[in-house]
């Protein structure tokens, strides 16, 4: 199953510098057909923001192997909320545990993803949330972001889909 | 041979496989004691870089036992390390937090919520005084993985504060100038910066601190959680041997550095590949350094190897198996003659060290050399026809997959247009796809596996949460600024001149800025500028001091 319209960012968080999992994961999402841009390390939520809304994406990956992803969320999902129609998250890595998950979802985060997921269940679940029925249907956040700083966090290594 | 096409190949990595017989025989190897093995102490060092001694009695072992520790404000990590030294750590193993490891000072806004938990937060000379106060440095060594020039720095200051002679100081620290910015450690920093305040590091404690190890080539975290052992090792010799060349190139003599030099390599879990690796890279040393590099001081040629089990080989998944695979790799490490080793603890794959997991790792170590007798005889694997064929493998194909990368060109500009980079971000991927597929057997996820309500050992310890340290942030601002600005600023103007002069010792003139009042991130902002960088590349650091 191919899903060629989708467009998804996936991104690391803060001071994390572990990219095993965003890497892998571009590489399902890119295979199943999708457009993948990665921002590389050193991501604050101003800049996921921002690039999100810029590039038109359908959905948001966060690969999180430190616990910043905690403190991040809220803001994360109040700036991904802002755009229309929302942006819907997803959080994912080996080191969320099950109140860390629960935690997340509280905080608005859309899905979390565990260890032990495969990869039929990443692709597929990046597909549903990226459908506009799911995006329509996701909490509005009234509140703007300004773009007086277009670029929060430098992009470094920024990889893009087919470049 | 490439395990996908569709890549370039000087970009990837060969098939690592090794095709194993399901028998060895006198025949599949061709031993010649002598030449290639000698007894251990003897070159080319195979059997182990000392000579075997006889163990009397109840005599403890000469194996230094530590822990990866190093959590929130100095001041916790100095009651973590007298917890370990209490319970029969023999050495320290410091690690930095995320900012720590970034050069990047606590109050940086980057560093917000990542401050002391997940290692110690080491922005100012006071931190490592903190860090240090109390313990035993002429008797405990102690392992640094922390920014090369900094922690050098850090530690030599601190101890000669804490009223120890320099020249007593025992331990080591980490060296990664060629691959930290491609792997985990990004510090925003050029190349060359990179390779000079190695260089310079390297210098200033062979003239400082005799007995401190300051060049420990890490192949442990370059390949962790991706390339596989012959990899592992030929992109750490490329390294090692870049560095051996730009400090020959400051004049200094190959045999005045060359014994401080040591390795610390993974342990994953296939027990006779490892010890392989280990046997192979001793040798492949040995006969690199004296034929190639024309050292002659025998201690020049004989590599104490010193090892991280993997972390990568732990799971979130059934956390108690863990345990055993920690004890698997400590055997293999044992049999291979490391003597210096820590074992990623049970709740890696979630957490830094909980104590619980602490005191299992030391534990770990302490039933395989008290109670199994792996130790108690050197290199009981040598003239396994099994364990020499594979270590005459490994020491061929490591060989010549450093003459390969070496003949595509210039180390560094490889690094520059991306070449490394490409190597571990597929072999991530590759690692990834074969757990996914089946194709590499992880207990636990992906077979054998439990449902999770019946998967609950341990969990309760991978809650607990350590949070950020908040009050420290704050305490690093109003300390910056209340201090002696023109020693500070003095301080960065010197360091700056010295990065300048191609001759000058940049870690010499860190030791003074930490002892001004210079924060690491202030001594990295100018030293990146000296080598035509900004400041701060993600330009959220408190500004230079003026």
């Amino acid at each position: 199953m191919t899903h060629g319209r989708v467009r998804a960012l996936i991104t690391v968080l803060g001071l994390d510098q572990h990219e095993a999992g965003a890497l892998v994961v571009s590489r399902m999402l890119r295979d199943a057909g999708m457009e993948v841009i990665y921002t590389g390390r050193f991501a604050l939520p101003a800049t996921i923001g921002e690039v999100a809304v810029q590039e038109d994406v359908d959905v948001v990956g966060v690969s999180v192997h430190s616990w910043e992803f905690l403190y991040y969320a809220p803001d994360l999902v109040e700036r991904l909320s802002s755009a229309e129609p929302p942006i819907p998250i997803v959080i994912g890595g080996s080191i969320v545990t099950e109140a860390d998950r629960e935690r997340a979802i509280a905080a608005g985060v859309t899905e979390v993803v565990r260890a032990g997921a495969t990869e039929e269940q990443i692709v597929a679940l990046f597909a549903r949330l990226a459908s506009p029925e799911f995006r329509q249907a996701l909490p509005h956040n009234e509140r703007s972001f300004s773009s007086s700083n277009p670029l929060d966090s430098p992009q470094i290594g920024r990889i893009r889909s087919g470049e | 041979m490439l395990a996908s096409s569709g890549r370039p190949a000087s970009a990837s990595t060969p098939d690592q496989r090794l095709e194993v017989l399901p028998l060895y025989r006198p025949g599949d190897v061709d031993i010649d004691y002598e030449r290639d093995l000698a007894d251990p102490g003897s070159y080319p060092y195979t059997r182990g870089s000392r000579p075997a001694r006889t163990k009397a009695g109840h005599e403890s072992s000469d194996q230094i036992v530590r822990e990866l520790s190093g959590e929130g404000r100095a001041e916790w990590s100095n009651e973590q390390f007298r917890y370990l030294l209490e319970h029969g750590a023999t050495g320290l193993d410091v690690i930095g937090d995320a900012p720590t490891m970034a050069s990047m000072d606590a109050d940086h806004a980057f560093a917000a919520h990542a401050v002391g938990n997940q290692g110690v937060s080491l922005t100012r000379g006071i931190d490592y005084e903190r860090l240090y106060a109390g313990i035993p440095l002429d008797r405990v060594s102690v392992s640094h993985s922390l920014p090369t020039a900094f922690g050098v720095a850090g530690f030599y200051g601190a101890a000669k504060r804490l009223g120890f002679d320099p020249g007593l100081l025992r331990g080591s620290m980490i060296l990664a100038p060629l691959f930290s910015e491609d792997t985990c450690y990004s510090h925003n920093v050029p190349l060359e910066l990179h390779m000079r305040l190695a260089v310079d590091t390297i210098i200033f404690s062979s003239e400082r601190m005799p007995r401190f190890h300051p060049f420990v080539e890490d192949t442990y975290f370059i390949s962790d959680g991706s390339i596989e052992a012959i990899e592992e090792m030929a992109l750490g010799f490329i390294e090692l041997r870049e560095v051996v060349r730009r400090t020959v190139a400051r004049g200094l003599a190959v045999d005045a550095f060359a014994p401080r030099i040591a390795l610390l390599v993974n342990c994953r879990m296939n027990v006779f590949e490892e010890v392989a690796k280990i046997r192979a890279s001793r040798r492949l040393y040995a006969r690199m350094m004296r034929e190639e590099f024309g050292a002659e001081d025998p201690r020049s040629l004989a590599i104490n190897v010193a090892a991280h089990t993997s972390g990568a080989s732990m799971t979130a998944e059934q956390l108690t198996n863990n345990i055993v695979r920690g004890a698997s790799q400590t055997l293999t490490l044992t049999m291979a003659g490391v003597r210096a080793m820590e074992i990623s603890a049970f709740d890696e794959a979630i957490r830094t060290p909980s104590r619980a997991a602490h005191i299992v790792g030391i534990r770990t170590q302490q039933v395989i050399q008290e109670e199994t007798g792996v130790g108690d005889v050197a290199d009981p694997l040598g003239g396994s026809y099994y364990v020499e064929a594979l270590t005459d493998e490994f020491e061929r194909r490591i060989e010549e997959r450093v003459h390969f990368i070496e003949g595509l060109g210039d180390i560094l500009e490889l690094s520059t247009a991306g070449f490394f980079r490409s190597i571990f971000a597929e072999a991530m991927v590759d690692r990834a796809r074969e757990v996914a597929d089946g194709t590499r057997r992880v207990v636990g996820v992906n077979c054998h596996r439990l449902g999770p309500e019946e998967d609950s050992l341990l969990r309760d310890i991978v809650e607990q949460r350590i949070e950020p340290c908040y009050d420290l942030v704050q305490e690093v601002k109003e300390w910056r600024a209340s201090r002696d600005m023109r020693a500070v600023v003095g301080s960065l103007d010197a360091l700056t001149e010295a990065g300048r002069s191609p001759t000058a010792n940049t870690t010499a003139a860190i030791v003074d800025a930490f002892e001004a009042g210079a924060s690491m991130g202030e001594c990295i902002g100018v030293l990146r500028q000296v080598y035509g960088a900004p400041y701060d590349p993600l330009d959220r650091a408190a500004e230079r001091p003026r």
